[in-house]
C-alpha cells in the first residue's frame, strides 16, 4: 500500500492541482474525492467499512489541529495523523459550503 | 443450505444489534422495560444487557449487544458482538432472531453493518429507527422497498417516543414461527474466483465439531478471507487449519490479481449505493443542520476547549456539592442501622462484626452512592446527548501528549470523587492498552475518601501560618497533594504507556453523532445500572474483605484482657457517691470512666491483635520513613477504606470515639502529643508531609482492588498496580522525609 502511481504533493493550504494530496491539507469547506488510502493494512480496513472508500466524496468541515469531514451523511472526527494518510483529490468546485 | 428444522424452543432467544448510536438501547429499553439485567461476559467485561421481552405471552430474552460497525471487530466490545452472532460464545445461546437496528437517517453506513448480518442467515428483522431524523434531514425511506429489497421485513420505529415500538415487538412473536431463510446470497458482486475459495473455505468452516450448521458458513468464510487478522475469538480461538487455509486461499486470490481486503468491502458499498438511491427520497436540499452549527462552535479549538472545562467545573462541583446532604443522610441512615442491629445483637464477636466489620466498613463505601449517581447522571446526559464523543476528540489533543486518548479523561476525573465509578466508567475506552492504562493510574486522583486523613494530618502536622504574609501553608499543602497525585498519574502514564503499554498510536477516528434531547428515562435508567453495579460490588467483594479486614483487627481474644475490664468496669458501678456529688452527677461521671475503660480497652485489643501484630511486623519497613508501629496499625485498617484512618488513629490512641466529628479536635491534640522514644515529637512537618504523602500513592483501599479485579478480569493487574503504588509510595515517603530533615523540619 505506497503511495505508487500518484504523485503526492504537499502544499501548505489549499490544494489547487488535480493531484491527489493529503486530507490534512485540504481547506476547510471543500468538497473532495478519496483517491487512495496511505494507511496500514487494518487501518484502511477500517476506514474503508467507515464508509472511506476509494472513489467515495467527502466534505471537509473543519480543519484544527483536529479534523472534522462528512462521509455520506455520518460526521466524523480525525486526527491530523490519519488525515494525512488518506490521500484525495479536490472535486472541480460545484458547491462550496458557506 | 441451513436445515429448517430448529424449531425454537422456549425461551427464545431475540439478539439485538446495530451500529453505535443507532438508538438500539433505546429500542432495548422500549421493549423491555425497566428490568434489564446488566452483568459481563464470561472471560470480559463487556457489560451484558438481557431482558425479558415484554408484554407477550411468550418467553422471549431480549439480549442487546455492543454497538458495531462491523463483523471484523476492532474492540473488545466489537467482538463480543461478532461472537455472539457467530455463536463462538458457550453460555450465550444461539440466537433464534436478529433484530437489526439502523439509523434511517445514515442508511449508508448503517446498511454495512446491516447487510453483513442479514448473509449470516438468521431469522432477521430490520428496524428503521430515528425515521423522524431522516425526515428533518429532508429524506424519505421506503421501508417496503427496502424490505423487498433485502428480503426481510422492515419495521419503521422512532424508538425515543416509543412510536412503532408495538409493531416490531408483534413481529418479532410473529417471525420467531417462521422458518428460516434459505442461504441469502451475498450483498455486492464478488468475482467467481473470490466466491470457489469461500465456498471451499465454507465447507471447512462447517465441518467443525458444531451440530447442523447454526448459520451461513459462507458468510463467516467471506469475513475471514477479508480481514487479515488472526481471528482472537476472545473465547474460542479459530483453529490453525482454517487459518492456514484463509492464508492460503488469500494467496491464490493475490496471484489472481485481486485485493482480497479491499473487494468485499468496495463491492457491498456498490450494492448499498445503488439499494440507498432505490429507497431513498431526497425531498429537499440539506440545509446546514443544528448540529451543524453546534459543532461550529462546540468543537472549535478555543471555544470548544473552554466549554469543555466549565461543564467539567459544573459537573464535579455538583458530584460535590450536590452529593453532600444525601451522603450525611446515608451516613447516618447506616449508623443508625448498625445501631438498631446493635442493639438486638448481644455484645460479643457477633456484635463486633456486625458494627465494625458490616456496617461500619460497608457503611464507608456506600455512603459514596449519591456521588456515584451524580456522576453518572451527568455521563449519560453527556452520552445521550451526543456531547460525549465531541468531549472526547477535544480532550484528545491534550491526552495523547502522555499517550492516552480523548476518553481517558472523564474517568480520571471522577475518580477525585472515588476511583470506583472512575474505574467502572473505563468501560466507554475501546484500546484495551488505554483503559488499562486508565484503570492503573486512577487511584493516584486523590479520591474524596483521602479528605479526612488529609485534613487529620494537616491541622496537627503543618502550623497554621502564611507564607510570604498570605498564603496559607496548610491550604498550600492540600492544594500541592492534590497536584502530587495528578502529577505523578500523568507521568506514569507516559511511562507505561512507552513501556510495556506500548501500542501504535490510536489513530483517531471517531464518529460524531447528531446532538439529540436525551429522554429523561434512558439516562435515568443508564444511572440506575452503574448504582446496581456498585451496590452489588459493595454487597459482595468489599462486604467479604471488611470482614477478613475486622478479624485482623479484632483477634486473637485475651481472656484475661477481658476479665481485667470487666472487673475495673464494675469496681467503677459500684462506687459511692462522694459528698456534695449528686446521683445525676454521679451517674455522668461512670458513664465517662466506663467509656475511658472501653476506650483503652479497644486499643490494647487493636494493639495486641493480628493487625497490631502487622503493624509491629511492618514498623522496620516504616520507621525510615518516619513512622511507628502505631501508624503501621492505621496505615493496615486503612485497606478497608482511607478514611477508616482516623477513627483507627483515635481507637490506638484510645480518644473517646463516640462521636467521630467531634473528637476530631482532640483527636488532633492528641496526634501533637504523641511522643517518640527519644523524646521528639511523632508528628511533625517532616513525618506527617511523609505520611501524606506516602496516602497520596499507596492503594490502600480494598474497595479499588475488587472493582480492579472485577473491570480486568484477572488478579494479574489489581496485584501489580498495589505493588508498584506501594513501592513508588515509599520511596516518595522517603525522599520527602529525608529531604525535610536534611532541611532542618
Ligand atoms: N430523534 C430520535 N432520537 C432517538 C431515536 N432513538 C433513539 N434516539 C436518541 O438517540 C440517542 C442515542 O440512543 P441510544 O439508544 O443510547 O443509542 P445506542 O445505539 O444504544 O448507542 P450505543 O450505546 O453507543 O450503542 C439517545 O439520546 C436517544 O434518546 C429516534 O428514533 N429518534
Amino acid at each position: 500500500m505506497s503511495n505508487q502511481g500518484s504523485k503526492v504533493i504537499k502544499l501548505s493550504s489549499g490544494c489547487t492541482n488535480p493531484v491527489t494530496c493529503p486530507l490534512n491539507q485540504v481547506k476547510a469547506g471543500t468538497a473532495v474525492k478519496i483517491k487512495q488510502l496511505d494507511a496500514p493494512p487494518e487501518v484502511a480496513h477500517r476506514l474503508r467499512e467507515m464508509g472511506f472508500c476509494e472513489e467515495q466524496k467527502l466534505r471537509l468541515l473543519t480543519q484544527n489541529t483536529t479534523i472534522i469531514c462528512q462521509v455520506c451523511n455520518a460526521r466524523f472526527g480525525l486526527s491530523t495523523d490519519l488525515a494525512r494518510q488518506i490521500l484525495v483529490e479536490p472535486l472541480p468546485v460545484f458547491r462550496q459550503a458557506s | 443450505m441451513p436445515p429448517i428444522t430448529d424449531k425454537p424452543v422456549a425461551p427464545a432467544q431475540v439478539v439485538l444489534t446495530g451500529n453505535p448510536n443507532c438508538g438500539k438501547t433505546t429500542v432495548f429499553n422500549a421493549l423491555t422495560g425497566l428490568r434489564a439485567k446488566v452483568g459481563n461476559y464470561p472471560g470480559v467485561t463487556v457489560e451484558r444487557k438481557e431482558g425479558r421481552l415484554l408484554g407477550v405471552a411468550r418467553e422471549i430474552t431480549m439480549l442487546d449487544l455492543p454497538g458495531t460497525y462491523s463483523l471484523s471487530p476492532n474492540s473488545p466490545d466489537e467482538q463480543i458482538a461478532r461472537d455472539v452472532l457467530l455463536q463462538r460464545i458457550a453460555k450465550v445461546p444461539a440466537p433464534d432472531l436478529v433484530v437489526i437496528v439502523v439509523d434511517a437517517s445514515n442508511l449508508h453506513r448503517n446498511l454495512y453493518f446491516a447487510t453483513q448480518v442479514i448473509e449470516l442467515g438468521y431469522r432477521t428483522i430490520l428496524a428503521l429507527n430515528m425515521v423522524d431524523v431522516a425526515t428533518q434531514n429532508g429524506k424519505a425511506v421506503n421501508p417496503r422497498l427496502l424490505s423487498e429489497l433485502l428480503e426481510v421485513p422492515v419495521i419503521p420505529l422512532v424508538a425515543s417516543q416509543g412510536s412503532g415500538i408495538a409493531e416490531l415487538r408483534l413481529e418479532i412473536v410473529r417471525f420467531l414461527d417462521a422458518p428460516r431463510p434459505a442461504h441469502p446470497g451475498f450483498f455486492g458482486d464478488l468475482p467467481p474466483v473470490y466466491l470457489r475459495e469461500i465456498a471451499s473455505l465454507a465447507e471447512l468452516l462447517g465441518g467443525q465439531a458444531a451440530p447442523g450448521a447454526p448459520f451461513n458458513r459462507h458468510a463467516e468464510a467471506l469475513l475471514l478471507l477479508g480481514d487479515s487478522r488472526p481471528v482472537k475469538s476472545l473465547v474460542l480461538a479459530q483453529p490453525a487449519p482454517i487459518q492456514d487455509q484463509a492464508r492460503a486461499a488469500r494467496r491464490r486470490l493475490e496471484e489472481a490479481g485481486l485485493d482480497w481486503g479491499t473487494k468485499p468491502i468496495e463491492a457491498r458499498y456498490a450494492c448499498i449505493a445503488a439499494l440507498c438511491d432505490a429507497v431513498i427520497t431526497e425531498m429537499a436540499d440539506v440545509r446546514e443542520t443544528l448540529s451543524d452549527r453546534l459543532d461550529r462552535v462546540l468543537t472549535h479549538k478555543i471555544w470548544g476547549v473552554l466549554i469543555f472545562l466549565g461543564l467539567m467545573t459544573l459537573m464535579f462541583n455538583s458530584i460535590f456539592i450536590l452529593a453532600k446532604l444525601p451522603m450525611e443522610a446515608l451516613d447516618a441512615g447506616v449508623n443508625w442501622l448498625g445501631q438498631q442491629v446493635g442493639r438486638m445483637v448481644p455484645p460479643g464477636d457477633l456484635h463486633s462484626l456486625l458494627e465494625q466489620g458490616v456496617f461500619a466498613g460497608v457503611g464507608a463505601v456506600v455512603v459514596f452512592l449519591p456521588q456515584i449517581c451524580i456522576l453518572f447522571l451527568f455521563i449519560g446526559l453527556l452520552e445521550d446527548t451526543g456531547y460525549m464523543s465531541r468531549a472526547a476528540f477535544i480532550m484528545d489533543r491534550f491526552m495523547s501528549k502522555v499517550g492516552l486518548q480523548g476518553k481517558c479523561f472523564i474517568p480520571l476525573l471522577s475518580s477525585y470523587a472515588c476511583a470506583i465509578p472512575g474505574i467502572m466508567a473505563t468501560r466507554t475506552i475501546e484500546n484495551f492498552r488505554d483503559r488499562l492504562a486508565t484503570i492503573l493510574i486512577a487511584p493516584l486522583m486523590s479520591c474524596s475518601a483521602r479528605l479526612p486523613v488529609y485534613t487529620l494530618l494537616i491541622a496537627a502536622c503543618i502550623p497554621d501560618r502564611q507564607l510570604a504574609g498570605w498564603i496559607p501553608l496548610q491550604s498550600l499543602t492540600m492544594l500541592g497533594l492534590y497536584l502530587l497525585g495528578t502529577g505523578a498519574a500523568l507521568l506514569v502514564a507516559w511511562l507505561f504507556k512507552s513501556t510495556f503499554l506500548k501500542g501504535p498510536p490510536p489513530l483517531l477516528i471517531m464518529e460524531l453523532p447528531p446532538y439529540k434531547r436525551p429522554t429523561l428515562q434512558g439516562v435515568l435508567l443508564h444511572m440506575w445500572q452503574r448504582a446496581r453495579m456498585f451496590l452489588h460490588s459493595a454487597g459482595t467483594l468489599i462486604l467479604c474483605l471488611n470482614i477478613v479486614l475486622w478479624f485482623l483487627a479484632t483477634y486473637p481474644h485475651s481472656a484475661e484482657r477481658e476479665q481485667h475490664f470487666a472487673q475495673l468496669r464494675q469496681a467503677v458501678g459500684s462506687g459511692v457517691a462522694p459528698a456534695g456529688v449528686g446521683q445525676a452527677a454521679l451517674a455522668a461521671r461512670v458513664e465517662r470512666e466506663i467509656a475511658e475503660l472501653n476506650a483503652q480497652e479497644a486499643a490494647e485489643r487493636l494493639q495486641t491483635s493480628f493487625a497490631g501484630r502487622m503493624g509491629r511486623f511492618i514498623e522496620p519497613v516504616l520507621a525510615p520513613l518516619g513512622f511507628d508501629w502505631k501508624i503501621g496499625i492505621g496505615i493496615i485498617a486503612s485497606f478497608a477504606a482511607r478514611e477508616v484512618f482516623v477513627s483507627t488513629m483515635s481507637t490506638v490512641y484510645s480518644v473517646g470515639n463516640a462521636d467521630p466529628s467531634a473528637s476530631n479536635r482532640s483527636l488532633v491534640q492528641t496526634l501533637r502529643e504523641q511522643i517518640r522514644p527519644d523524646g521528639g515529637r511523632l508528628y511533625t512537618p517532616a513525618s506527617g508531609l511523609s505520611l501524606m504523602v506516602f496516602y497520596v500513592f499507596a492503594l490502600q483501599c480494598a474497595s479499588t482492588v475488587a472493582i480492579v479485579r472485577r473491570e480486568t478480569n484477572s488478579w494479574k493487574w489489581p496485584v501489580f498496580q498495589w505493588c508498584y503504588l506501594a513501592v513508588v509510595a515509599w520511596i516518595m515517603a522517603f525522599a520527602t522525609y529525608r529531604l525535610l530533615l536534611y532541611l532542618g523540619f
